[in-house]
């Protein structure tokens, strides 16, 4: 019982407090930066105990997991969205690495962003991306999860696109916005087809017994669909395989959100995903070659591009991948706990690193200067040992990113929009009024973008 | 059937009527508020009238055509509420007396096809819409020919449906009615709704008409109404089948207006093609006959009217500050200059593509389960157009507010107050009913099964597959 309340606590209060600034800015309060810094170091502080009692009342009671049923959010005859929270020994970690990462995040943005016109609204998406990781984590059903999944996906594309005036953050956010629309569609099937096939899409119906001891109970053609779903998903989340290009897109934004999203907690929530479902994944062979093949693939194309980067956070965030890839690979190969692991240190890590990208040349100096002026060139040891030939083309290949975008622009976006202009076929030309002929030949002027 | 206590539905459908003769003779300081409170009171006596029925349908004691029941009591209240909102919104500049009396026309009309108690009172309804339009009461009608060519056909096309049903049903109803008649009236559906691909007077409508008025006629929603009109008086087996085509119709439309909305830029055409294709969806699940097929449908139509609505609010507002906003050469930038019409915006856009914590979160939720409960492979549509929206969402509000503030942009103010008491209840009902969806549900689910509880036709049963299975 004082788990379940400690739950419930973790989940409502960044709920509450979104609430409480939409409200005030809807009212017109103008909050001051001293007021929300309070706020915000006060929230943090609270869920971090939360967060910290309910671990030691798990390991004091020698419990497993906790499953606290919170209500029915809607119900239509025999179909309910029921809200269920799940604290287990996957769940409760993720928990406790998002409220501390934020919360370091948040005390350390007071200052980064003091007098930044877009003050309030970095610590109003950082509140409601905190709830949305946490519904994620301790959701106990895929129905919730993609709930708090979609929360974390909005406001890290309005964390791209935060300064707002200027072009390039704009493009960017709404190119990754269209990545997680297009990853986010393969979740969505995955809900769909387990309640089609299996009639529940809770964990508990899912899977027997607790993480990491789970074992599967989906099986069949339709069970293989599900978890090749769920890992295009959660490659849509990681920045993995097919949606390798947004993550140094997302790097437009204000460092503080690219160490918590794409250092820290966003980007790990599609490992999570992949921990959580890994019995189902494990049970199907496609599946497991898939994701492994996606988490090895990126990881070789991250390291590369990282080489030949030229600023210092997109060469982070390509590291960044790299390691999410080797997660992505250690899941696959079904070594769960190492993944848990490897994910807390990244996430630890690269919050660490990007916060100091914006010192990274003194931190260098410093660090060349501690070290006698002897500190040693790293990663072209490999390089080296290949042909001549084959070096050349590698680097040419990572200067052009893997070509990813130029594949993505020529084979998705230009057949979309050939299709698109097709259709305007149902819309036949207006008959023309002179006062409106002007504007028609402006419009004809304009150049059509898709994105 | 019971009976009201006092007029309450007469009183809610001929007041907008009535004020709209006085309105254009009044003064300029006198005419909106008069608009305001004669919708209001049109408001308020929909939700007595809702009130006092005690959830069974209940019919006028004066004018014996008018009901108002489970299906319709929400949907009359709010579509009236929603006029309060237009009426606080519209520009000073639009807002003269014929605007205001055409407006409130608008809402009589709407009210009384909502209200009416046969198809043949629905259809005087229908075209009591269309009058406002058809008079130039919203100014010119230069290149609108298009979209009040297809009003029309729509409105003669219900009108032929509905006398050939009355000449071939028994006792009046519908059950024997003929797939011809149910033919024309999905076409009158399809064509009032723009449903893609005769789309077109609805994309000429928003472009070139009035927005305001526009988005008003295309949220009334009535095509949505007829086909549930239709389910809940139960249909013969050639009418099931007709309307089965017109869903699945809306169901690739709905696709395809998104795919075609990848080709526009103008800001009030790519509106149009983003409500068309949410609005599709209404239709979609209404064709489901699942429980929560149908009660999605229900909540989405509320969810498209507000979010749409308070979508084309916004675009006005910003249209008659910059001039450039019907033809954005690039991005306007306006988010440094008017943050609150931004967010209300985004909100409103969010809210209508599903966010979690918006109403159109719960309605999408019920529509994807019901939709690929009735067509496993066609349903994926849904959450497909969803996915393409909400890019176009994001589209339309980079080019209104973000980007770089052209140098010529003026100081333009930020949302004014009348301007924010009509977003923030947009906004507000959004996310309050996103957050408590019980409120909205508590009527949207007895309306279901109103609709759904025909015996005869019922092979559907409801859902068994949720999110979780009690």
């Amino acid at each position: 019982m004082y788990s379940e309340k400690l739950l419930s606590v973790l989940v409502a209060v960044p709920g509450v407090v979104v609430l409480m600034l939409s409200l005030s800015w809807l009212f017109g309060l103008a909050l001051a930066e001293r007021t929300i810094s309070r706020v915000t170091k006060a929230v943090y502080a609270l869920l971090i105990v939360t967060a910290v009692l309910l671990v030691l009342s798990l390991w004091r009671g020698h419990v497993d997991s906790v499953t606290m049923f919170a209500g029915h959010w809607f119900t239509v005859g025999d179909y309910g969205f029921d809200v269920v929270l799940l604290a287990d020994r996957l769940s409760v970690p993720f928990a406790l690495l998002t409220v501390v990462l934020a919360g370091i995040v948040g005390a350390f943005s007071v200052r980064y962003l003091h007098r930044d016109p877009g003050f309030f609204r970095f610590f109003l998406l950082l509140h409601l991306f905190t709830l949305g990781s946490l519904l994620v984590f301790l959701a106990g059903s895929l129905d919730l999860l993609v709930a708090g999944w979609e929360l974390v996906g909005i406001t890290s594309v309005l964390l791209v696109g935060f300064f707002q005036y200027r072009r390039d953050p704009v493009k960017n956010a709404l190119r990754v916005f269209t990545t997680y629309r297009v990853a986010d569609l393969c979740i969505l099937i995955a809900i769909f087809v387990a309640h089609h096939s299996f009639g529940a899409a809770s964990w508990a119906a899912m899977f027997s017994g607790t993480w990491p001891e789970a074992e599967n109970l989906m099986h069949g053609p339709a069970a293989t669909v599900l978890a090749v779903l769920l890992v295009l998903a959660a490659s849509g989340k990681s920045s993995q395989g097919p949606f390798y290009g947004w993550l140094p897109r997302a790097m437009e934004g204000p460092t503080p959100s690219s160490a918590v999203f794409y250092g820290a907690i966003s980007v790990h929530a599609g490992a999570y995903l992949l921990l959580r479902a890994e019995p189902l994944i494990r049970s199907s062979m496609v599946a497991t070659v898939v994701l492994v093949t996606i988490g090895l693939g990126t990881a070789f194309l991250g390291t590369l591009v990282h080489r030949t980067c030229a600023d210092a956070k997109t060469s982070v965030a390509y590291a960044s991948q790299t390691q999410l890839g080797l997660i992505f690979a250690e899941i696959g190969f079904g070594w769960t706990t190492m993944a848990l692991v490897h994910i807390t240190g990244h996430a630890v890590l690269r919050t660490l690193q990007f916060l100091r990208t914006p010192s990274m040349l003194r931190d260098y100096h410093r660090l060349h200067a501690a070290s006698g002026g002897n500190l040693d060139p790293t990663g072209s040891h490999y390089e080296s040992i290949l042909p001549a030939r084959v070096q050349h083309w590698l680097y040419r290949f990572a200067l052009g990113r893997g070509f990813y975008d130029s594949v993505v622009d020529r084979f998705v976006a230009a057949p979309v929009l050939r299709v698109a202009k097709l259709l305007g076929v149902f819309e036949p030309a207006a008959a023309a009024v002179p006062e409106l002929k002007a504007e028609d030949e402006k419009r004809a002027s304009v150049t059509v973008e898709i994105i | 059937m019971n009976e009201l206590f006092l007029p309450y539905l007469t009183a809610g459908v001929v007041t907008p009527l009535v004020v709209a003769l006085m309105v254009p003779g009044q003064s300029e300081g006198r005419r909106r508020v008069t608009a305001l409170m004669a919708a209001g009171f049109s408001a308020l006596c929909f939700a007595v009238a809702g009130g006092t029925s005690g959830g069974v349908a209940v019919v006028d004691p004066l004018i014996p055509w008018l009901t108002s029941g489970p299906l319709t009591v929400l949907p009359l209240v709010f579509y009236a509420l929603m006029t309060v909102a237009v009426l606080l919104m519209a520009p000073k500049r639009d807002a003269d007396g014929s605007f205001l009396a055409g407006v409130l026309i608008l809402l009589g009309g709407t009210s009384l096809a909502n209200a009416a108690a046969n198809l043949g009172v629905m259809t005087v309804g229908w075209w009591l819409t269309l009058v406002p339009f058809l008079a130039g009461m919203f100014g010119s009608r230069a290149g609108l020919g298009r979209a009040v060519w297809f009003q029309l056909v729509a409105g003669v096309l219900l009108t032929v449906g509905v006398v050939l049903l009355k000449v071939t049903g028994v006792d009046g109803g519908l059950r024997e009615g003929g797939g011809v008649a149910f033919g024309l009236l999905a076409m009158a559906t399809v064509l009032r709704k723009g449903v893609f691909p005769l789309h077109a007077g609805t994309m000429q409508l928003f472009e070139r008409g009035p927005l305001l008025p526009a988005g008003l006629l295309f949220n009334g929603h009535l095509g949505a109404l007829m086909v549930a009109r239709l389910e809940l008086e139960g249909l013969t087996e050639a009418g099931r089948m007709v309307m089965d085509v017109a869903g699945l119709v809306a169901l690739a439309g709905a696709l395809l207006a998104a795919v075609r909305a990848f080709a526009e830029r103008k800001p009030r055409r790519l509106l149009a093609l983003i409500a068309v294709s949410q609005a599709s969806f209404i239709l979609a699940g209404l064709a489901t006959r699942n429980m929560a097929g149908v009660t999605g449908a229900l909540v989405h139509w509320m969810v498209v009217s507000a979010a749409s609505m308070g979508m084309a609010c916004v675009l006005r507002a910003v249209e008659v500050r910059v001039a450039d906003a019907l033809a954005p050469a690039g991005p306007l930038g306006l988010a440094v200059r008017a943050p609150r019409l931004a967010v209300f915006f985004l909100v409103c856009g969010l809210a209508l593509i599903g966010l979690p914590g918006t109403l159109g979160y719960c309605a999408e939720d019920l529509l994807f389960h019901g939709a690929l409960e009735s067509h496993p492979l066609l349903g994926v549509a849904l959450p497909l157009a969803t996915a393409l929206n909400a890019v176009h969402i994001m589209r339309l509000f980079g080019v209104l507010f973000l980007g770089v503030l052209p140098k010529d942009v003026p100081n333009v103010p930020d949302v004014l107050v009348r301007e924010r008491w009509a977003l923030s209840a947009f906004v507000v009902f959004l996310v309050a009913c996103g957050i408590v969806p019980r409120l909205l549900l508590a009527t949207a689910v007895p309306a279901a099964e109103t609709m759904h509880a025909e015996p005869t036709h019922h092979d559907a049963g409801p859902t068994h597959h949720g999110g979780s299975e009690k």
